[in-house]
């Protein structure tokens, strides 16, 4: 087939799926369209909370393990995943960079309930010290990195760490007044210590929070940049296993019994 | 038939979560007898403060404080099984349920201990918590004392209850300003959660409801597959109308939009809290006490421990050389959370994890006098508390017995033997 007759036939295609975009469906109207967006919320935001829980759990949790090296470091590669895998769904299906977003905003109203009722209510832990990280700047970034390059390689890279540096950012200004100093039991210890000694967590002693503790590096004390440069990478990784998830566990096997035109 | 099994077996659930009990104390007693029997030695542990109920329960305001002192001595005896035998790192809490007290001050051997501490087997620990009521309700506390690789072990307990009182948790920081610790930025951190949740939702509602496709219809999500899976996946669609010139100025719009909000927030972090620090780590050794030094009174060699079923008396014979200059007297037992007082060294038990032991011969030893010591336990109170190691894979009965001279100097020999549960005769 010559070029030209190509071209007129990727024109013709182009006109039929014009045609397709707006086409109206009798018993197929918007409606199925929130049902399916709001029914999703729930298996989404569970799933992301989860595996946050799984690598991240502590770090997320609690104000006095919200340090400078692994927080950084697990938490944004434990909350990419997820978004990953619907960012993926969703652009192959819809052409909408709405996935990590989307996993974002189900995420944060079911973790912050869970926190609310299980930990504030039930246990009395206060909430500034139980609160939960957000996910939903990083995830707009992470998205419109998506939607700018089109290509999911170069949004692994550079959206991971537009995710990763932009979910330290929209944190780190709530951790903030909790790492100030203050004077107490003798030390200097900062408000997050004090809230982690004040209210009794019985099974966890201290000598399990895992934050750093210094080592022999020559990193001029700016370990907190390094943490995030080296968080950046791993979200690269984190990235791809949620690409694996969307691909293989979710598309492909949908994808056996989807006629394709 | 299949429906019938279906509403029996969520009828048997349904039973057992009505039935279920709720579980608010005394879990310690799940923990292996000889292995609490054999790792931290409770002595002296009292719990002052607030006014005394008739039940026995402290009773204290939401805001009011009580103490728990006491002192654990880090047995010799303790079992290689746990952190390989080598206790390092320690941390003296206390086991409640959740935050219903506040820990407001902790010294250990006088020093004051936010958190974590170097330990030495045979070494004694005296801790003194001040804690503050904080949730209204009846709370079972107990001092603990936690070992890295090993695990928490638990000391007598009491009742704690908690009265409604306004109560703040005040903490100074450097800059002289006093906060409340309950609600401290509270606000704010709900505030920057909020506003970022918003910017998403603003972000999903543009590309599910009120974004357009190039002809101007509403966007839809469900049927569009048709459509995007025939065009290449790095292709946006804007080709074929999917997505348009204006979604691209929407995105741009909401992105800048987020940065600019986190950019606020920086620059309200830096210059609201300029001076921070990271987490501290606080680890030391604290200083040995006198107990540590204090001459010791007597040693001993337990001869047997057997205990009689029918009787429910557990019998101790322990051979005992007073090697000190001035007579002693055998003044307690302590194993785990139970504390035996000999009635005629002046010791009284009170407290529900005390009671009183027969000793026989019951007098004084002689400085340089060896004696063999018949100590007559009431096996009931090893049952309550499950510290009849019987059932479990090592059968050894493990304690400290504390002396006391003439003087009133006191010192403690750990003492362990074999368990023989068969009949006296």
């Amino acid at each position: 087939m010559t070029t030209t007759e190509e071209q007129l036939e990727q024109a013709q295609q182009f006109e039929r799926l014009k045609v397709l975009v707006d086409k109206p469906y009798r018993y197929i109207d918007r409606k199925w369209d929130a049902v399916f967006w709001v029914s999703a919320a729930f298996i989404v935001g569970a799933a992301c909370d989860i595996t946050k829980l799984l690598f991240a759990g502590d770090w997320d949790f609690w104000t006095d393990w919200k340090d400078r090296i692994w927080w950084p470091i697990l938490t944004p590669f434990a909350l990419v995943i997820i978004g990953s895998a619907l960012q993926y769904i969703q652009w192959l299906a819809w052409r909408m960079p709405t996935g990590m977003t989307y996993t974002a905003i189900c995420l944060w109203p079911l973790a912050t309930l869970g926190r609310w009722v299980q930990w504030g209510n039930f246990v009395h832990y206060p909430m500034n010290f139980v609160w939960p990280t957000t996910m939903v700047p990083a995830g707009i970034f992470a998205d419109w990195v998506l939607f700018k390059t089109k290509s999911f390689i170069l949004t692994s890279v550079v959206g991971s760490a537009v995710f990763a540096f932009g979910w330290w950012v929209s944190n780190y200004v709530m951790i903030a007044p909790y790492l100030q100093p203050a004077q107490w039991m003798d030390r200097i210890l900062t408000v997050s210590d004090i809230q982690g000694i004040e209210f009794i967590r019985s099974q966890t002693p201290e000598y399990l929070r895992i934050v750093e503790h210094g080592t022999l590096r020559s990193f001029l004390g700016e370990t907190q940049y390094v943490s995030l440069v080296f968080g950046a990478t791993v979200t690269i990784a984190g990235y791809w296993i949620g690409q694996f998830i969307g691909r293989m566990l979710a598309i492909w096997p949908i994808g056996r019994f989807m006629k394709k035109w | 038939m299949i429906k019938r099994l279906a509403a029996l077996l969520l009828l048997g659930m349904a039973t057992t979560v009505a039935y279920a009990s709720p579980a608010s104390a005394h879990g310690e007693r799940s923990q292996e007898a000889f292995l609490r029997m054999r790792t931290i030695g409770w002595t002296d542990v009292v719990f002052s403060g607030g006014q005394r109920h008739a039940q026995g329960d402290i009773v204290i305001a939401q805001g009011e404080k009580f103490t728990i002192k006491g002192v654990a001595k880090l047995m010799n005896t303790w079992p290689d099984t746990l952190a390989k035998g080598l206790p390092r790192i320690g941390y003296i809490n206390i086991a409640t349920q959740g935050p219903c007290v506040a820990m407001l001050e902790r010294k250990i051997n006088g020093v004051s201990t936010p958190s974590r501490i170097e330990i030495t087997k045979g070494n004694y620990y005296s801790f003194e918590e001040t804690l503050m009521g904080r949730r209204v309700g009846r709370w079972h506390v107990h001092p603990t004392f936690a070992v890295k690789g090993a695990g928490t072990l638990l000391g007598p307990g009491q009742w704690i209850r908690v009265t409604p009182h306004a109560f703040s948790s005040p903490v100074k920081l450097y800059n002289g300003k006093t906060i409340n610790l309950e609600n401290y930025h509270l606000v704010s951190v709900w505030t920057i959660q909020v506003i970022g949740f918003l910017l998403g939702l603003i972000w999903i509602f543009w590309w599910t409801w009120w974004g357009k496709t190039a002809k101007g219809n509403p966007r839809r999500t469900v049927t569009n597959p048709a459509v995007t899976l025939a065009i290449p996946l790095n292709d946006d669609g804007i080709a074929v109308g999917l997505n348009t010139k204006k979604d691209h100025r929407v995105v741009n719009i909401i992105a800048l939009a987020t940065a600019l909000f986190l950019l606020i927030g920086w620059i309200w972090q830096a210059s609201a809290f300029p001076v921070k620090i990271p987490q501290q780590v606080v680890e030391y050794e604290p200083p040995k006490t006198d107990l540590d030094t204090a001459p010791t009174l007597a040693t001993v060699d337990a001869r047997s421990a057997k205990y009689d079923y029918q009787a429910k008396a557990l019998r101790l014979q322990v051979e005992t050389k007073n090697v000190s200059s001035s007579p002693i007297q055998l003044s307690q037992f302590v194993t785990s959370t139970l504390t035996f007082d000999n009635p005629s060294s002046g010791s009284t038990a009170y407290g529900p994890y005390q009671d009183t032991l027969k000793l026989s011969p019951s007098g004084t030893i002689q400085p340089g006098q060896t004696a063999t010591l018949t100590i007559d336990l009431p096996g009931s109170r090893f049952n309550d508390e499950h510290l009849l190691p019987t059932g479990e894979s090592q059968l050894v009965i493990a304690g400290l017995l504390v002396f006391k001279d003439a003087s009133g100097n006191k010192s403690s020999a750990e003492m362990e033997e074999p368990l023989q549960p068969h009949y006296i005769s």
